[in-house]
């Protein structure tokens, strides 16, 4: 067990800010503070080599839970451990087997070239000259950036970025990884290259990662768990693939039907009309429900052609766990 | 005109949620006066006269002045427009049915009147403080004259604060450069010290640039220093500088949008 | 300890991209200096002694005064603090095997190194130009005392930056807080005037604090104004403060530790 978390809860203090101009003249003298529960006595564990996704709306407490497994945030109650260690106690000896990627904070020396950055944190994590020359040439090289290496980071794009982002997180080698939004704000193709790089590093790396993402691309491709975070609390922990059967109830039915096809009337009473064309007809209907619906388009007069009972999306089911968000 | 009137609201509850910030602004003012005014205590401790001022005027001038400069201050608009440009938020000006400098003229107001409210009770706490020192014009048309004059200079520093703040458009390096452009502009208009304690050249040097106008001139017009005749020569000048700077501003921000838009910044 | 080197290292090549804004701050100061040279010409003028000061021992003072300011001086290094905590960046120093304020510490050193050069320039011009009105006379130990002096006056404006910059934790204003408290200090380290213009009370109120130790003591020294064994005790007055600075300032950073974790900023 890598990382083992019980009844972890946080709970932050903040002031209640109201528009309008007269509210915030009365806000000079007195304040409403307020409370918000961004955590609530959350559980779960993860063994060495798991690359874990956490989902979840904006807000719903994935990044307080990485910013405690990494020592930033002490938690209001519960414990943690992470490889042995208690995060928040901070020792050198666990800050040297971990590392922390956000997405939309970096750890680079903004004017400065990426390298530099590289060869501080090497001094910082006492890494060998040799694991430094070994460790970088080969993320380099998978990363291809050689040629950005000289650059500013200002003048970096975003992709560029982020990939020097992971390099310098990955020098020492660390055993845990947590990966903040790693592909926030990066085109298509950029998120598709971190997206194999952590693929394959994890894969070879043996590196237990926790990813938090809010593109269903990136859990799709890389996450065979994934843990579902909303209001604090966790609402899901388990498979990709048995997710769906959770939040999905419905299994989908495609038909085809031949010649002109059909009206939509017709077939409105078989089940949820999702999509629709005289030949081609996708329905909703209720898992359960789905082999009788079947037999019932067979048997009835329709032109059917073929039919086909699937199961609903995945990024159909996160977009529906992430339309709750308030 | 409305949408002028909501950003001057908008920015003010800006303001108010600052409010450390603001208190912290005003409490270094006070002590910045009360420094000036014991080290000139101490001169005038020995002596009775420094370059043509006794006690009174030196200190009528600090306070007064003091005064003056915070009815003309925009709190370091230069830095707000530089982040706009650098930051790319401009944008988000150019898209939208208003003008920018309509809109750094309106935010910069609003941004100044709690600024002001504030200044002018400190200011008053100072004047009462040091009431037997001060010395205040009778005539009313001379009052007027100096409202004139001061209305004009808070324009006339506002367009040399949006200038400055254009720099942002050539160059990221600019804190120094804003820095000492504006220790510059406060030693020519006098905020030192009075100009007239330095040659005759050098005060009719700067009698020809707008500095001068927004602070050491209306001090000279309050002190009795100047005639009301002389007044209203400057107040012409002070006009044509408005202008003239007016059109530098159209010039510049044609220029720095043209940048602006090939870089993309 | 290579890794405090690497960090000196590229913090000091951070600055040289920054080289043009930094020399740009020099013009800037140069007017303030001058500013107040002009004003102690005139009172000398008509007035023999200030206080026990001539027209050159003043003029040296001032000139001194603001050299010694450039040698010990932070930069707003608060600023750098303050941004650290508000931005977040805090937590990439956090997550690492390093201490923060061993951190902060190495940074500000490789942070002035750049500055250090411009300063070099400006006091060549400046001492140029005031030649023949400066007091130069110094023997060895004096300046071996002199330069301890200074040495550990940066490190108390660096300890009191830091501390300021840990206002941070508490609240998201510090702009204003930092100007008055940057004023306060120069007031009462004598900066801007020697503090011995001042009513003997506050004379001897800010001999209690460390301030009057980074400036006024070391120039009075300089100007021979007090003795090599009143310049010790100066000295060790100023350890004494550095060790009580570096008590509070790791109280404050557990306290304010305890907040960025509690609240996550």
């Amino acid at each position: 067990m890598i990382i083992q978390v019980r009844n972890l809860s946080k709970t932050y203090e903040y002031y209640k800010k109201q528009s309008g101009l007269w509210a915030s003249v009365k806000g000079l003298f007195r304040r409403e503070k307020l409370y918000k529960k961004a955590v609530k006595e959350i559980n779960f564990s993860i063994e060495e080599g798991e690359l874990v996704g956490f989902l979840g709306p904006n807000g719903a407490g994935k990044t307080t839970t990485l910013k405690m497994l990494s020592g930033i945030l002490y938690p209001t109650s519960g414990e943690a451990k992470v490889l042995g260690y208690t995060p928040w106690e901070r020792e050198a000896a666990y800050q040297k087997q971990f590392a922390l990627v956000m997405g939309q904070k970096n750890q680079l020396w903004w004017d400065l070239p990426a390298m530099e950055s590289f060869i501080l944190n090497k001094e910082i994590y006492e890494v060998t000259d040799a694991d430094f020359k070994e460790n970088l040439d080969e993320l380099v090289e998978l990363l291809d950036i050689k040629d950005v290496l000289d650059v500013q980071v200002r003048k970096l794009s975003l992709g560029q970025r982020m990939k020097c982002e992971l390099v310098a997180a990955l020098l020492h080698k660390p055993k845990v990884l947590f990966l903040d939004e790693p592909t926030i704000g990066l085109d298509v193709v950029a998120q598709k290259n971190i997206r194999d790089f952590i693929k394959s590093y994890n894969e070879k790396n043996k590196t237990t990662i926790i990813l938090t993402s809010h593109y269903m691309e990136d859990v799709k491709e890389l996450c065979k768990r994934v843990i579902i975070i909303e209001n604090g609390e966790i609402g899901y922990d388990g498979d990709l693939t048995s997710l769906i059967e959770k939040y999905a109830p419905y299994k989908v039915l495609k038909v085809t039907f031949e010649g002109g096809g059909v009206r939509e009337e017709e077939v409105r009473k078989f089940g949820e009309v999702y999509k629709f064309t005289p030949n081609n007809v996708t329905l909703r209907v209720p898992r359960e429900k789905a082999k009788n619906v079947a037999r019932d388009i067979l048997s009835s007069n329709l032109p059917v052609d073929d039919i086909l009972i699937d199961e609903v999306e995945i990024s159909d089911v996160v977009r529906k766990i992430f339309s709750k968000e308030k | 005109m409305k949408k002028y009137l909501t950003v001057f609201k908008t920015q003010l509850q800006h303001t108010l949620t600052h409010r450390a910030d603001f208190f912290g602004y005003r409490i270094a003012n006070i002590f910045e006066i009360l420094i000036q005014i014991v080290v000139w205590s101490a001169i005038f401790g020995t002596t009775q006269q420094v370059g043509g001022y006794n006690y009174s005027e030196m200190i009528t001038y600090i306070v007064v002045g003091r005064a003056f400069s915070f009815f003309t201050a925009n709190f370091g608009l230069e830095h707000v427009i530089a982040r706009q440009i650098q930051f790319g938020e401009l944008s988000n000006f150019i898209v939208k049915p208003m003008s920018y400098l309509k809109y750094l003229v309106s935010m910069s107001t609003s941004r100044s009147a709690l600024g002001l409210i504030s200044a002018i009770i400190t200011s008053l706490i100072l004047i009462v403080i040091f009431s037997n020192y001060i010395i205040a014009p009778q005539n009313p048309a001379l009052w007027l004259l100096i409202i004139a004059m001061l209305i004009l200079g808070y324009l006339t520093h506002l367009f040399i604060t949006i200038l400055i703040g254009f720099i942002a458009f050539w160059t990221v390096d600019i804190s120094g450069i804003f820095f000492s452009v504006k220790a510059l502009e406060k030693f020519a208009a006098g905020v030192y010290f009075p100009l007239n304690l330095l040659p005759a050249a050098f005060v009719n040097f700067s009698l020809a640039l707008p500095f001068a106008y927004t602070f050491y001139f209306p001090i000279q017009l309050f002190l009795g220093k100047t005639t009301i005749h002389d007044g209203l020569i400057g107040l012409a000048i002070q006009i044509a500088w408005l202008l003239a700077l007016y059109f530098m501003i159209k010039g510049l921000w044609r220029l720095g949008l043209k940048k602006y838009e090939s870089v993309g910044i | 300890m290579k890794k405090y080197w690497s960090i000196i290292r590229n913090e000091i090549q951070r600055q040289f991209t920054y080289r043009i804004a930094i020399a740009a701050y020099a013009f800037g100061n140069i007017a303030e200096l001058v500013a107040l040279a002009i004003i102690w010409t005139v009172v000398y003028q008509s007035i023999e002694v200030v206080k026990g000061y001539n027209a050159s021992e003043m003029i040296s003072y001032v000139v001194f005064a603001w050299f010694f300011s450039f040698l010990t001086t932070t930069y707003a290094f608060e600023a750098n603090v303050a941004r650290d905590i508000h931005m977040g960046t805090l937590s990439n120093i956090l997550v690492k095997p390093m201490g923060y304020l061993k951190y902060m510490m190495t940074v500000a050193t490789g942070r002035i190194f750049v500055a250090l050069l411009v300063v070099l320039i400006q006091v060549i011009i400046v001492f140029y130009f005031f030649w023949d009105k400066l007091i130069f006379s110094i023997d060895f130990p004096t300046a071996l005392l002199l330069a301890a002096m200074l040495v550990v006056s940066y490190l108390i404006n660096l300890l009191l930056s830091i501390l300021i910059g840990f206002i941070g934790f508490w609240t998201a204003e510090i702009a204003g807080i930092y100007l008055a408290l940057k004023i306060i200090k120069n007031f009462l380290s004598g900066f801007y005037f020697p503090i011995n213009l001042l009513p003997a009370t506050l004379v001897k109120i800010s001999l209690f604090f460390p301030f009057a130790y980074t400036a006024f003591i070391p120039i009075q020294l300089y100007l021979g104004k007090i003795s090599f064994a009143e310049g010790l005790r100066g000295l060790a007055v100023e350890i004494v403060w550095l060790v009580i600075l570096y008590g509070i300032i790791k109280i404050v950073w557990r306290f304010g530790l305890k907040k960025y974790e509690s609240v996550g900023i």
